[in-house]
């Protein structure tokens, strides 16, 4: 009964009531929207470098995790360890070899990072083979070719088919000297790979380096980022002395602190956004209170017990927060989807920026997580709740004499 | 009486409702003038870490040299940096080379960026580089010192004291080699730079690439960030000579920077806009109901022989009022605000990790406010403009009241 | 010299698919300086009459003209310049602005026509004194008593100098002995000043003191005092 009469009373002043609920619909509605496009950003600048590049679990010795030592490698076999009981969602693992030296070319030389791959894994941890602008990916037993990124190949002037010579120390000291032909080359949007990386195979480093049957890492890949930080553990337990699991939180400690940080991130926002709907909320109820204090005189006077009139403004302003919430986790679904299925390229307003060792990439691009539309659900029930808090208390205190003689 | 004294008590009527709306009108321009100075604070901030550490807040460049960074785009300056450093508001003027290279030590090598400076300049004005102790720095333009990036210097297996060799290509095509020795080690942060920087001697850098006397950039410090404007109009007439070098500013030469500035006002404008269209709705909702209730007197303001403009005017006046209250009160606490955020600021150390960088600055920990009391104003106006703007639905409403019907009501 | 005419005025009030009549083939004449009382039992149509000679409401067919102006037909703006230059209206609840002070709530008028502040407070002044409530001019009207409150109301009603005072059951919430005093000083303001009244009421002892009473019942005119002429 008092559900009902709860209820009713919602629409005795439509208006008001319509109003109000659009306030808590555009804020829930454009919160949903902030957090989803928020997410995305977050999960473009992991996959920036996760996917991209450092994969999720790195396997290597000690000194080559710190300092990515030359000599600090493993044997090639690495690569094929045993997989730890518990690692269930491993999509792929791959070795590499890493060197660092100078391109050179017609127009210059760069200093550089070269990736030693093996052209059939690698595909299986990180997705560069689909960044491709232009040429194609390096094939199996390849040798002496290259796939480099789009700003290195523009500053040392060279396209598709050009050769390019590379100088680095080899682990005997001496110095390696070389030349590549660039097959490929690839856009990420992350400065720090287009202007640096060169993908080469594993072979062919092995060689340059005089590290023939060595690698530096293993990277791995997995289904779901956060759990990477669990894998890294198992694989830490069972590996043998001289190589050591981490995960990309480790190499990121940023990105894994903006993650982690998240939730804590979504109440501050939501918080600023609901103030201005709670107070909207509070103006409502009190406005709708201070019209009934007739009534409640009377529903007091006939014997209604003070909470039960609490209960009863306290359930209107529940009905409030819950239409309003359903509404507007609607509207944030649309807004999402939209998000997520279209989104906003901004490429020609701004250029990939930097951020906590990672990149966010020139658009805005929405995901959907269940954490992002619960969240400002049950904050707006709670909000209504609370907004409705002092207006029920006022209605249950009246005296319901004075009440009664009110006009 | 006067029309004004009867808006501004109408207001007053329902003391608690005007004064919630009042609150919420208030609160939110408190929130966005502290945020938005919070936001000005912070970027001017950065910006001034960026063009200190980075390409000083305007510079000067041969054409195609951003774009491409290629090592042979280099000028010849004569006299151009004497005459910059003459313009009023240039606070230092600081040539500089940049060539990709390879360092090796005896463990192993890495790709570097090797920049040749005049050592003194870039001490005064570089806060990296103000940190080294006196016999950490560069002494000379044609030494062997070297200062080296934290990161390098435990990559290669290095000490302060210790040699490394460095090669690099030289204008004939071939590559030349260099004996250089630490002397100072900087930590910036930034894991890149950290990674790939090697500060040498402008005069040592030249010999090595056989760019006698040439430079790169021309990096200029100002004494005041907003000084860019007077500046930049006279560096361009003294560039206007030499049609093969431009001047620009730290917007386009770090765009990584301008970039992560644009996108975080973006979505702090994003909020702003959200949180100003529901003070708006919440605005409509309070004058509706005031109007509402008020039927009776407006029937018999009509009754008495007011025009339904007048009336709507009336209604107009009232929202205009409460603006203006909210704007007064909400600039009030907003400068309180912005007062605390500038005095003591807000301190993150313990909540985000050291070196946290952002569009290629490391971030300081301690957030402080700027006063930014045009667009303070400004949007107190705005939102002034906007308590109106609510009020058109209520006042359209007002007007079309017939005073027999109102009347009649309650 | 004629100032009110009412010729086979219809009116009819919708109420959802019910449709009311107010007044059925209705026609009076009141000439300038008269005192006329509208008399019948509640729902008779007197508010009505009052609504349309007012310019508040338009009649369904039937014309209704005042001082030469065609009230039934005229365009909006042309009847709210009618209302406040050429009638003063006296309700039955007072209805002054609860946030004015008495005087300001009697200069309300003036104000819409923008007459000086300083010739406003002069006439008003000059106002309460005649009708005995000098003095209270700066009190809120919750701060006033049922009669002090009408009074305030006549000055409002009065202070523009309209030629015509509309007053709907101005006594009907008042004790009798102050609904006496009230009437006997609209009597002697339409003796001193000439303005013509025009009241309705269902009280006798108010109807005995006009001059003409007019009688409704149904909406139709039943009697006139004034049939002889």
């Amino acid at each position: 009964m008092l559900t009902a009469l709860a209820f009713r009373n919602l629409w005795r002043n439509r208006r008001r009531t319509l109003l109000t609920l659009s306030a808590m619909v555009v804020s829930a509605a454009l919160l949903i929207l902030c957090l989803g496009v928020y997410a995305g950003m977050i999960d473009d600048m992991l996959t920036t470098t996760t996917r991209l590049y450092h994969g999720h679990v790195v396997l290597a010795a000690p000194d080559y995790h710190a300092h990515r030592t030359l000599h600090a490698h493993l044997p090639e076999s690495a690569a094929d360890l045993p997989t730890p009981a518990g690692v269930t969602d491993m999509v792929g693992r791959t070795p590499r070899l890493r060197a660092f030296g100078l391109l050179s070319a017609a127009a210059g030389s760069q200093p550089v990072e070269i990736l030693g791959v093996d052209p059939v894994r690698e595909p299986t941890v990180t997705t560069l083979h689909r960044q491709l602008v232009a040429g194609r990916y390096l094939q199996a037993g390849e040798a002496g070719a290259a796939v480099i990124g789009s700003t290195l190949a523009k500053k040392l002037g060279v396209a598709v088919g050009g050769e390019v010579v590379v100088v680095t120390q080899a682990a005997d000291g001496s110095i390696g000297n070389d030349l590549l032909t660039v097959r490929g080359i690839f856009t990420t949007g992350d400065s720090r790979h287009d202007g640096r990386l060169v993908v080469t195979p594993l072979p062919w480093l092995q060689q340059l380096l005089v590290l023939d049957g060595r690698i530096h890492e293993v990277v791995i890949a997995v289904a779901n980022p956060l759990q990477a930080f669990a894998d890294a553990d198992r694989f830490n337990a069972v590996l043998p002395a001289g190589i050591e699991a981490r995960d990309w939180g480790d190499f990121l400690p940023e990105m894994r602190e903006a993650i982690v940080s998240f939730d804590v991130s979504r109440v501050i926002i939501a918080g600023i956004l609901y103030f201005a709907t709670a107070l909207g909320i509070l103006n409502t109820c009190f406005m709708s209170v201070m019209e009934r204090t007739r009534e409640f005189g009377l529903l007091l006077a006939s014997g209604m017990r003070p909470w039960g009139i609490r209960r009863l403004v306290l359930l209107e302003t529940l009905f409030l927060g819950l239409i309003g919430s359903a509404v507007g986790l609607l509207g944030g679904l649309l807004l999402t989807w939209y998000m997520q299925a279209v989104g906003i390229d901004l490429s020609g307003t701004i250029t990939p920026i930097t951020y906590a060792g990672s990149t966010i990439l020139p658009r805005l691009r929405a995901v959907f997580d269940p954490g992002n539309f619960l969240f400002p659900v049950v904050m707006l029930v709670v909000v209504a709740l609370v907004a409705g808090f002092l207006p029920a208390n006022r209605a249950a205190r009246l005296d319901p004499v004075a009440a009664l003689r009110e006009e | 009486m006067s029309a004004l004294a009867y808006a501004w008590r109408s207001l007053w009527r329902n003391r608690r409702r005007t004064l919630i709306t009042l609150t919420a009108i208030a609160l939110s321009i408190m929130i966005v003038q502290a945020f938005h100075n919070l936001a000005i604070g912070i970027y001017a901030r950065m910006i001034d870490d960026g063009v200190r550490a980075g390409s000083g807040h305007l510079a000067v460049y041969r054409n195609g040299y951003l774009e491409s960074r290629e090592e042979g785009l280099s000028f010849l300056p004569g006299d151009l940096a004497k005459q910059v450093r003459a313009i009023p508001g240039v606070s230092r003027v600081l040539p500089r080379i940049y060539l990709p290279a390879l360092a090796q030590s005896s463990s192993d090598s890495r790709g570097i960026l090797l920049v040749g400076v005049e050592p003194d300049a870039e001490r005064a004005v570089n806060p990296f580089l103000k940190k080294l102790p006196e016999d950490g720095m560069l002494r000379d333009l044609d030494g062997r010192d070297a200062v080296i990036g934290k990161r390098l210097l435990t990559d290669l297996k290095l000490a302060v004291g210790r040699k490394l060799v460095v090669t690099a290509q030289h204008r004939d095509g071939t590559l030349h080699s260099e004996l250089l020795r630490v002397r100072g080690v900087v930590e910036t942060g930034i894991a890149e730079v950290d990674g790939s920087l090697l500060m040498v001697g402008r005069q040592r850098a030249a010999l090595l690439a056989g760019m006698s006397g040439e430079i790169h950039e021309l990096a200029i410090i100002l004494d005041r960030a907003d000084d860019d404007r007077r500046v930049f109009p006279a560096l361009a007439e003294l560039t206007g000579s030499r049609p093969e070098v431009a001047a620009v500013s730290w917007k386009e030469a770090m765009p990584n920077l301008a970039n992560a500035i644009k996108l975080d006002y973006a979505g702090q404008k994003f909020i702003f806009v959200i949180i100003l269209l529901i003070v708006t709705i919440g605005v409509v909702n309070t004058l509706l109901m005031s109007v509402m209730e008020r039927l009776r007197e407006f029937g018999v303001i009509l009754a008495l022989g007011s025009s339904p403009a007048r009336l709507r005017r009336l209604v107009l006046l009232e929202a205009l009022l409460l603006g203006l209250a909210a704007a007064a009160l909400g600039s009030m606490l907003g400068s309180l605000f912005t007062w605390y955020l500038v005095d003591t600021g807000i301190d993150l150390k313990n909540f985000v990790p050291e070196n946290m960088e952002f569009g290629g600055v490391v971030f300081d920990p301690v957030l402080r406010a700027a006063w930014d009391l045009v667009w303070m104003v400004r949007i107190a106006l705005f939102v002034t403009g906007l308590t109106v703007l609510a009020a058109f639905y209520p006042a359209v409403k007002a007007g079309r009241i017939t005073p027999v019907e109102a009347m009649r009501h309650s | 010299m004629t100032l009110i005419t009412l010729a086979n005025v219809f009116k009819t009030y919708r109420h959802g698919s019910l449709e009311v009549p107010a007044l059925v083939d209705f026609s009076l004449v009141i000439d300038s300086g008269e005192f006329t009382v509208l008399a019948g039992p509640s729902g008779s149509g007197k508010t009505t009459v009052l609504n349309l000679v007012g310019g508040l409401d338009r009649p369904t067919s039937g014309t209704v003209t005042v001082d030469n102006l065609d009230v039934g037909g005229a365009p909006a703006g042309i009847l709210a310049d009618y209302r406040l230059r050429r009638v003063g209206f006296i309700f039955q609840s007072y209805n002054l602005i609860p946030v004015l002070t008495a005087a300001e709530n009697a200069e309300f008028t003036l104000m819409l026509q923008k007459v000086p502040r300083p010739e406003r407070r002069r006439r008003v002044v000059a106002l309460f004194h005649e009708l005995g409530i000098a003095g209270l001019e700066e009190r809120r009207p919750s701060d006033l008593s049922g009669g002090q409150q009408q009074r305030v109301a006549i000055a409002r009603a009065l202070a523009a100098f309209p030629g015509v005072v509309l007053a709907d059951e101005p006594t009907a919430n008042l004790d009798s002995h102050t609904a006496e005093e009230l009437l006997d000083l609209m009597r002697d303001l339409n003796t001193r000043r000439g303005v013509t009244f025009l009241f309705s009421s269902h009280d006798d002892r108010v109807i005995g003191r006009a001059r003409r009473v007019v009688r409704l019942e149904d909406g139709r005119l039943a009697s006139d005092s004034a049939a002889h002429r």
